[in-house]
C-alpha cells in the first residue's frame, strides 16, 4: 500500500500561440507510507508543480494521483478540502505564515478550519510549538521571528491536524545551512518517531543525503 | 458552533483593526448615508404625525357621516329600514335631511332638518336664543349664517326670514315654495367644523313635510369609542351606504406622507450607493493584499465557503457598526432639522406651533440599521467570491 502514487501524471500549459510548456510529463511515482522522499532537480524542472498536484492545490492535465490507494477526484472540492484537513500538511519555502497572527495562532489555524474547540486547539498548538522548541515564542508575530524559527512554526502548523503526509517545497530554501540542518533533523525525527511520510523538494544536498530515497526530475520527467 | 461563529467575527474584527483608517472611512461613508435616510424619514414622519394630530384635534373620530351609497350606477337611498339597520352600529344614530333655500335677497343657505339626537351627536351648542320648538318654523342658525343674515338681511333673533325652496314635481317641473322661518337661536362658532357654521337647523319633521321627502339625506352616527369606528363603518358600508369620517382624512394624509417620505428617503439614500461602492473597493483591495494569505489558508484546510465567510464577517461587522453609527448620526441630524427647521417653518408659513418637526421612532432606526447591514453584505459578496475563487498555486507564488 502506497501513501502517494501517481500514474502517467502530466501538466501542460498551452498558450494562445499554440506554444506548450510541459511542466510534468508521464510522471509515475510511488511513495510508501512512512517513507522520506526527496525530490531534486534544476530550477523549472517541475518539482513544485508535482508537489502542488499531489497536494491538491493544482489539477493535473493528464494522469491520476492516488492517496491511500484512493484516486483523487480533482473536480470534487469537498473531497480536496477533506484531504487538506485530515491527511496532509504543507511546509512552503519561506514567508508562509500569516503575518497578522502570532506563532500560536498560526499553529492552531488549521485546527480552526477543522472545527476543533478553541481550548483543545490552544493546548495542542502549545504542545506542537514545544516540540519544535519554540514554546517561549508562542506570542510572537512572524515578523519577530528568524527565518529558521518561522520555518519551525510552519512545521508545527503542518502537524496541527495530525497528518500522515507532509509535503514540503524547499523548506530550507531561504535559510542558512546550519539552520537548515536543524529543520532537516526535525523533519527526520518526525518521520522516524511518528512515521509521517515526507515528500520534500530541495536543492540541498544535506536534505538529499538524509532521505530514504532521492528522486531526480528534469524537464518534467523523472530520471533514475 | 456558536463559539466558532463568534471566533470568526473576532478574527474579522482583528482584520478591520489592522486597517483602521480604511475601516473608519468606510464606516463614515455608510453611516452618513444611513443618517441622511434616517433624518429625512424622521422629517417625513414628523410632518405626518403633526398633520394627523391636527386632524385629530379638530375632528371627532367617534363620528361617522353616512350618506346615500352608489352601486352599479344605482343610488342606494337612506330609507327608514336602512336607518333601523344602522341603529345597530352606533350609540347615537341621527338621520337628517338637508335642503337648499334662498332668501328674497338671493342669499342661499343650507337647512338641515334635525332631531335632538343630531344635536347630541354633533354636540351643537347654542350661543344665544333657544332651540326651535318641534312642529314650528323656528330656525337655529350656524354662526356664519347668523352673521351673514344679520349683515345682509338685517335679521336678528326673533325676526322672521322669508325663504323659497325649489322643488321638482312629477315631470321634473320646478315648483317654488315660499316659507317664513323665525329665527330662534344662534350657535356658537365651532371654529373647526365649517359645515355646521354654514348651516341652519329646523325640526326634522317640519323639514320633511316641507319637501315631502320620504327618505333621509344622511345619518350622523356617534360611537362611544373611536376604536369602534372601523367595525361600524364596515357594517354600514355592507348596507350599501357611503361613510365618511375624519379617519378618511388621516388615511389620506398617511398615504400621501408615506409616499413623499419614501421618495425623499430613496433620493437621500443614493449616497448609500457611494458607501456600498467604498466597501466593494476596500474589500477588493483587501482580497488583493491578502492573496498570499488566502493561498496558505486554502492549503491548510479552508474551503471556499470558509473564505467567503471570512470576508463576509468583516462586511457584517461594518454593516452593524455602520448601522449603529448611522442611526446615532441620524438622530443628531433629525435633531438639527428640528432645531433649525421648526422655527423657520413656523415663521414662514405662520402655521400654529407644534412641538416637534421630526419624529424618530424605533422602526426608522431599525430600518436604518438594516439598510446598512444589507448594503454591506451585498457589497461584500463579489469581493468574497473573488477571494474564494483564487487559484491557490498562483496565490502562493505571489508574495
Ligand atoms: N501558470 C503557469 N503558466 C505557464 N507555465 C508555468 C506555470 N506555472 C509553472 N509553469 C512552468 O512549469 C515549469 C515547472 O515549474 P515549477 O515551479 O514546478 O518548477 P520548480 O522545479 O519548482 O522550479 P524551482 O526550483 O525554481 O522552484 C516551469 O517551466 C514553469 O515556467
Ligand atoms: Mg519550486
Amino acid at each position: 500500500m502506497y501513501m502517494v502514487e501517481t500514474r502517467g501524471l502530466g501538466k501542460y500549459y498551452t498558450f494562445g500561440s499554440g506554444n506548450q510548456v510541459v511542466a510534468l510529463n508521464d510522471v509515475n511515482l510511488a511513495v510508501a507510507s512512512g517513507e522520506f522522499v526527496s525530490i531534486m532537480g534544476p530550477s523549472g524542472s517541475g518539482k513544485s508543480t508535482l508537489l502542488n498536484i499531489v497536494g491538491c492545490l493544482d489539477k493535473p492535465s493528464s494522469g491520476d494521483v492516488y492517496i491511500d490507494d484512493e484516486k483523487i477526484d480533482y473536480g470534487n472540492a469537498g473531497s480536496l478540502v477533506k484531504l487538506h484537513r485530515q491527511t496532509m500538511g504543507f511546509v512552503f519555502q519561506g514567508f508562509n505564515l500569516i503575518s497578522t497572527m502570532n506563532a500560536l495562532e498560526n499553529v492552531w489555524y488549521p485546527m480552526y478550519f477543522n472545527k476543533i474547540p478553541k481550548s483543545e486547539r490552544k493546548e495542542r498548538a502549545e504542545e506542537l510549538l514545544e516540540s519544535v522548541g519554540l514554546r517561549d515564542r508562542a506570542l510572537h508575530l512572524p515578523s519577530e521571528l528568524s527565518g529558521g524559527e518561522q520555518q519551525r512554526v510552519s512545521i508545527a502548523r503542518a502537524l496541527a491536524n495530525n497528518p500522515r503526509l507532509i509535503l514540503a517545497d524547499e523548506p530550507t530554501g531561504n535559510i542558512d545551512s546550519k539552520t537548515g540542518g536543524k529543520i532537516i533533523d526535525l523533519m527526520k525525527k518526525l518521520n522516524k518517531e511518528q512515521g509521517i511520510t515526507f515528500i520534500v523538494t530541495t536543492h540541498d544536498m544535506v536534505m538529499a543525503n538524509n532521505a530514504d530515497r532521492v528522486i531526480t526530475i528534469t524537464d518534467g520527467e523523472i530520471i533514475d | 458552533m456558536v463559539k466558532l461563529l463568534i471566533e470568526a467575527f473576532l478574527l474579522a474584527m482583528r482584520q478591520l483593526r489592522i486597517k483602521k483608517v480604511r475601516t473608519l472611512l468606510i464606516l463614515l461613508g455608510i453611516s452618513v448615508g444611513v443618517a441622511a435616510v434616517v433624518g429625512v424619514t424622521s422629517l417625513g414622519e414628523g410632518i405626518r404625525v403633526n398633520a394627523v394630530e391636527e386632524i385629530q384635534k379638530s375632528h371627532d373620530l367617534t363620528l361617522i357621516e353616512v350618506s346615500p351609497g352608489l352601486s352599479n350606477g344605482n343610488i342606494i337611498l337612506i330609507t327608514e329600514s336602512k336607518v333601523r339597520a344602522v341603529r345597530e352600529s352606533g350609540s347615537v344614530v341621527a338621520p337628517y335631511v338637508k335642503d337648499a333655500y334662498v332668501t328674497s335677497n338671493k342669499t342661499y343657505f343650507e337647512v338641515n332638518g334635525i332631531s335632538a339626537e343630531y344635536m347630541d351627536a354633533k354636540n351643537l351648542q347654542l350661543e344665544t336664543g333657544m332651540w326651535f320648538k318641534e312642529g314650528t318654523y323656528q330656525i337655529v342658525l350656524g354662526s356664519d349664517v347668523g352673521e351673514k343674515f344679520s349683515k345682509i338681511e338685517g335679521a336678528e333673533i326673533g325676526n322672521s326670514i322669508d325663504a323659497t325652496i325649489r322643488l321638482y314635481g312629477e315631470e321634473g317641473r320646478a315648483i317654488d315654495k315660499d316659507i317664513t322661518f323665525i329665527i330662534a337661536g344662534r350657535l356658537k362658532p365651532t371654529g373647526t367644523d365649517t359645515d355646521t357654521d354654514d348651516q341652519a337647523f329646523i325640526d326634522i319633521n317640519v323639514a320633511r313635510e316641507l319637501t315631502g321627502k320620504d327618505v333621509y339625506d344622511g345619518i350622523m352616527v356617534k360611537l362611544d369609542k373611536s376604536s369602534q369606528a372601523p367595525g361600524a363603518r364596515t357594517a354600514i358600508e355592507k348596507l350599501g351606504l357611503t361613510c365618511y369620517s375624519a379617519q378618511d382624512e388621516i388615511d389620506s394624509v398617511n398615504k400621501i406622507m408615506n409616499g413623499v417620505t419614501l421618495v425623499l428617503a430613496f433620493f437621500s439614500g443614493i449616497s448609500l450607493i457611494v458607501g456600498g461602492l467604498m466597501i466593494i473597493n476596500t474589500m477588493i483591495v483587501s482580497v488583493y493584499e491578502r492573496t498570499h494569505e488566502i493561498g496558505i489558508t486554502k492549503a491548510i484546510g479552508a474551503s471556499e465557503p470558509d473564505i467567503i465567510r471570512m470576508f463576509l464577517s468583516e462586511c457584517i461587522i461594518i454593516g452593524v457598526l455602520g448601522g449603529i453609527l448611522g442611526d446615532l448620526l441620524g438622530i443628531i441630524f433629525s435633531f438639527l432639522i428640528d432645531r433649525v427647521g421648526r422655527p423657520m417653518l413656523i415663521a414662514q408659513l405662520g402655521i400654529g406651533d407644534f412641538e416637534h418637526l421630526t419624529v424618530i421612532n424605533i422602526q426608522i432606526l431599525v430600518a436604518g440599521f438594516l439598510i446598512s447591514l444589507v448594503i454591506s453584505v451585498i457589497a461584500g459578496i463579489y469581493p468574497a467570491w473573488r477571494g474564494a475563487k483564487l487559484d491557490p498555486v498562483k496565490a502562493l507564488r505571489q508574495l
